[in-house]
C-alpha cells in the first residue's frame, strides 16, 4: 500500500512536471516488489533494471530520498547523480540499475560471480521484463550463471508488454519454461499478486538456488496499471495506450489507491486479507504520513 | 625473444602476484591459449581461471559485476572485433561504475586483429576507436618498453581499461628500445631525442617509426621518436615543444577508421607549430582493402628521408 500511495504522490508531481528526467511507475508491479524486498537477506544483491521505483521504495521504506533523487538533490540516495533509471542504492543492496535492455543480467552474473570467489553466502536478484528476454545478453548470462553454479534469482517481469509493442506484435512466443529445462534451470511462475503467497514461495526458491548453487528463473506475470484511451483523428473512439513511463494520466491520488477491480491491482487482493474499511483507514494514515515526510 | 612471448611473461607473473584475481575469456587456457598469450597462466588459491562460453556480451558485464563486488579480474579476448557485441557495457556500465572511482580493477586485454590476411575482421584495427567512445583508458602495446610500464603499472591497478596487442607483431622479434620518457598515464612514450626530425607513431605503427628512426640515423639525422599507445586524452606538449625546434614532422598511423587518433595531434601541431615538412603516413583506401591483404603500411623510407632533407614545406601522404 505504501508502495503505491507512494507511486501516486510521484505521478500527481510528474503530471505538474516537476522532475526533469523520466520516470518509469511500477503501478502493479507492487506485490512482488514487497515480496523480493522481504525475503532478502545481508548477503544478498539486488540488480534492477530502468523501471526500478517499486523496489527502491520497498528497500528505502520512505519517500523523500527517492524524490530527492528525482530532483537531482544531494541528499537523495545516489546523491542526485542517478536519477531513475539508474537508480541503485548500495546502502540497501540495489547495487545496481541499467536503462539498457538485457545490460543488468550480465552485471548481475559478475556479482554472482564476484560472491562465489569470496565465499559470501548471498543470492543475487536480477529484474527484467519480457522485452529483456529478447536480448542476447538475456541468454549469455543465463549460460554463464548454470555454467558456472552461481546462485542467484532471475526475475522476470512479465507485463506482456514492451514499451507501445505486445508481445505478440513483434515477436514469437518465448517459453521461459522449456528455455530453462534446455539450460537444466529450475523454473517458476508466480502470478495473481498475493504478496504474501510471493513471500512465501519466494522464501523457498532462495533456499533452493543457496542449497543447490544454482540459478533459477523465476516469471511473474503481471500488469502494469495506468492506461488510458486516447482520442485521435484516426481512433475517434479512443487508441489504447499502454503505461511506459512519465506520468498516468488516469490514475489519480485523490481517488485512492484502488486501481482496479480485479487481481491486476495488488491492492484489490489485499482485500482478501483485510477488510475495507481497514484498508481505507490504513491508507489514509499512510498518504498523511507520507505528505507530512516530504513536506 | 618474440613479441608475444614478452607479453605473456609479465602477464603470468603480474596475475600471480594479485590475491583472489578472476581470470576468464573464451580458450584461455585450452588450445593455443590465444596464440600463447594466455599460456600456463596461474592464480593463487583464492582466485579463478575460468573458460567461458562465447557470450561476448555477457563477459563484459560480468566484469563490471565483479568490480562491483571489489573482485578483481582480466577478460582476455581473442580479437578486438569481438568487443563489438559487449560495447555497449564500455559506454553505460562503465559510467554507471566510474562515478565513484573504483578501487577494484578490470581489464580487457584483447588481440587487435591487425594482421591483413585474417579479412574482413581486419578492418577494425584502431584500437582507439573503443578508447574513444567513452573515453576509457587505453594502453597500445608495441614494445618492451612501453610493454612493461603497462602491463606492470595497469594491468591490474584500480579503474578500468582496455590493453591492446597486435596480433601482426605476436610472432615478431620484440623491439628492445628504452625509452626517455613517457608521461604519467602511460599514453605517450618517448624513445629518442633529435633536433632533426620529429617521428610520431599511432595505434600499432611504431616499428616503422623505429624504422624510420633507425634509417635517418645512419644517414646522419637525429630524431625524436614518439608512441602514442591511446585515443584516450593526451597532452601534447612535449610533442610540440620537440616539434617547434625540429620543424620537421612525420607522423605515421596505421589505423584504419575514419577518425584517426592522429588527427587530435596534427591539429595542435598545426596551431602551435612552424613547420619546414609535414609528412602523414596513413593508410590508402583506393585499392580493394576489404580482400585479405598483406596491410603493411608501405613505406618509400628513402623518399622521406629526402623529404626531411629539403626546407621547403612538404605536406606528403603515403599509403598502402
Amino acid at each position: 500500500m505504501r508502495i503505491r500511495i507512494g507511486q501516486m504522490i510521484v505521478n500527481e508531481k510528474i503530471k505538474k512536471g516537476e522532475f526533469k528526467i523520466p520516470i518509469h511507475l511500477a503501478l502493479g508491479h507492487e506485490a512482488i516488489a514487497v515480496a523480493v524486498d522481504s525475503i532478502m537477506r545481508t548477503e544478498d544483491q539486488l540488480v534492477l533494471s530502468h523501471r526500478n521505483i517499486h523496489y527502491n521504495l520497498a528497500r528505502i521504506r520512505s519517500l523523500k530520498p527517492q524524490l530527492d533523487e528525482y530532483l537531482l538533490r544531494k541528499d537523495g540516495p545516489a546523491e542526485g547523480r542517478l536519477g531513475s533509471m539508474n537508480l541503485a542504492n548500495e546502502k540497501k543492496n540495489v547495487i545496481y540499475a541499467s536503462s539498457i535492455l538485457g545490460n543488468n543480467f550480465a552485471v548481475a552474473s559478475g556479482l554472482a560471480l564476484g560472491q562465489k570467489v569470496k565465499r559470501v553466502k548471498g543470492v543475487v536478484i536480477v529484474v527484467g521484463g519480457d522485452g529483456a528476454i529478447e536480448e542476447g545478453s538475456f541468454y549469455e548470462s543465463m549460460v554463464f550463471l548454470k555454467s558456472n553454479q552461481l546462485s542467484s534469482l532471475v526475475l522476470i517481469e512479465n507485463n506482456g508488454w514492451s514499451l507501445a509493442t505486445r508481445i505478440k506484435e513483434r515477436r514469437c512466443d518465448i517459453d521461459l519454461q522449456e528455455l530453462s529445462k534446455s539450460l537444466n534451470i529450475r523454473y517458476a511462475k508466480l502470478k495473481g499478486n498475493d504478496p504474501y503467497q510471493y513471500i512465501e514461495k519466494l522464501r523457498m526458491l532462495r533456499k533452493y538456488v543457496l542449497d543447490n548453487k544454482a540459478p533459477l528463473l523465476l516469471e511473474v506475470e503481471l500488469a502494469t496499471l495506468g492506461s488510458w484511451y486516447l482520442k485521435t483523428e484516426e481512433c475517434p473512439g479512443g487508441k489504447f495506450v499502454n503505461y511506459h513511463s512519465g506520468p498516468a494520466p488516469t490514475i489519480n491520488l485523490s481517488d485512492g489507491p484502488r486501481t482496479e477491480n480485479s487481481v491486476r491491482d495488488p491492492v484489490f487482493v489485499l482485500e482478501k486479507y483485510f477488510e475495507k474499511n481497514f484498508l481505507e483507514t490504513t491508507s489514509q494514515e499512510i498518504l498523511k504520513n507520507l505528505k507530512d515526510e516530504i513536506r | 625473444m618474440k613479441y608475444v612471448e614478452f607479453i605473456n611473461n609479465l602477464i603470468r607473473k603480474r596475475v600471480l602476484e594479485t590475491g583472489n584475481i578472476v581470470l576468464f575469456g573464451q580458450n584461455i587456457t585450452a588450445g593455443s591459449c590465444l596464440s600463447g598469450l594466455t599460456k600456463n597462466l596461474k592464480v593463487q588459491k583464492n582466485g579463478l581461471i575460468i573458460n567461458t562460453p562465447n557470450s561476448e556480451n555477457a563477459l563484459c558485464g560480468i566484469g563490471f559485476g565483479l568490480m562491483m563486488n571489489k573482485v578483481p579480474s582480466i577478460y582476455f579476448m581473442k580479437q578486438q572485433d569481438f568487443l563489438l557485441l559487449g560495447v555497449e557495457h564500455l559506454v553505460d556500465t562503465y559510467n554507471f561504475i566510474r562515478r565513484n572511482n573504483p578501487l577494484t580493477s578490470f581489464t580487457i586485454m584483447t588481440v587487435v586483429i591487425d594482421q591483413g590476411y585474417q579479412g574482413l575482421q581486419s578492418s577494425l584495427n584502431n584500437f582507439g576507436d573503443f578508447c574513444s567512445m567513452a573515453r576509457v583508458p587505453g594502453f597500445a602495446i608495441t614494445n618492451r618498453a612501453d610493454g612493461e610500464q603497462i602491463i606492470n603499472s595497469r594491468l591490474v591497478s584500480p579503474g578500468f581499461r582496455i590493453i591492446g596487442v597486435s596480433q601482426r607483431l605476436f610472432n615478431q622479434e620484440l623491439l628492445r628500445v628504452g625509452k626517455i620518457y613517457s608521461n604519467k598515464e602511460s599514453t605517450l612514450f618517448q624513445y629518442t631525442k633529435g633536433n632533426k626530425a620529429t617521428i610520431v607513431c599511432f595505434n600499432f605503427s611504431f616499428p616503422y617509426g623505429l624504422e624510420l628512426h633507425n634509417k635517418l640515423k645512419e644517414r646522419g639525422v637525429d630524431s625524436s621518436l614518439f608512441s602514442v599507445n591511446a585515443a584516450t586524452p593526451v597532452k601534447w606538449d612535449r610533442i610540440t615543444q620537440d616539434l617547434q625546434k625540429s620543424k620537421k614532422l612525420v607522423v605515421i598511423d596505421d589505423s584504419k577508421s575514419e577518425n584517426l587518433s592522429c588527427y587530435n595531434f596534427l591539429a595542435e601541431a598545426s596551431e602551435k607549430c612552424q613547420m619546414d615538412n609535414k609528412i602523414i603516413v596513413k593508410r590508402n583506401f583506393s585499392g580493394d582493402w576489404l580482400s585479405p591483404n598483406p596491410d603493411q603500411l608501405k613505406i618509400n623510407y628513402d623518399d622521406i628521408i629526402a623529404k626531411l632533407s629539403s626546407k621547403s614545406l612538404k605536406r606528403q601522404q603515403y599509403g598502402l
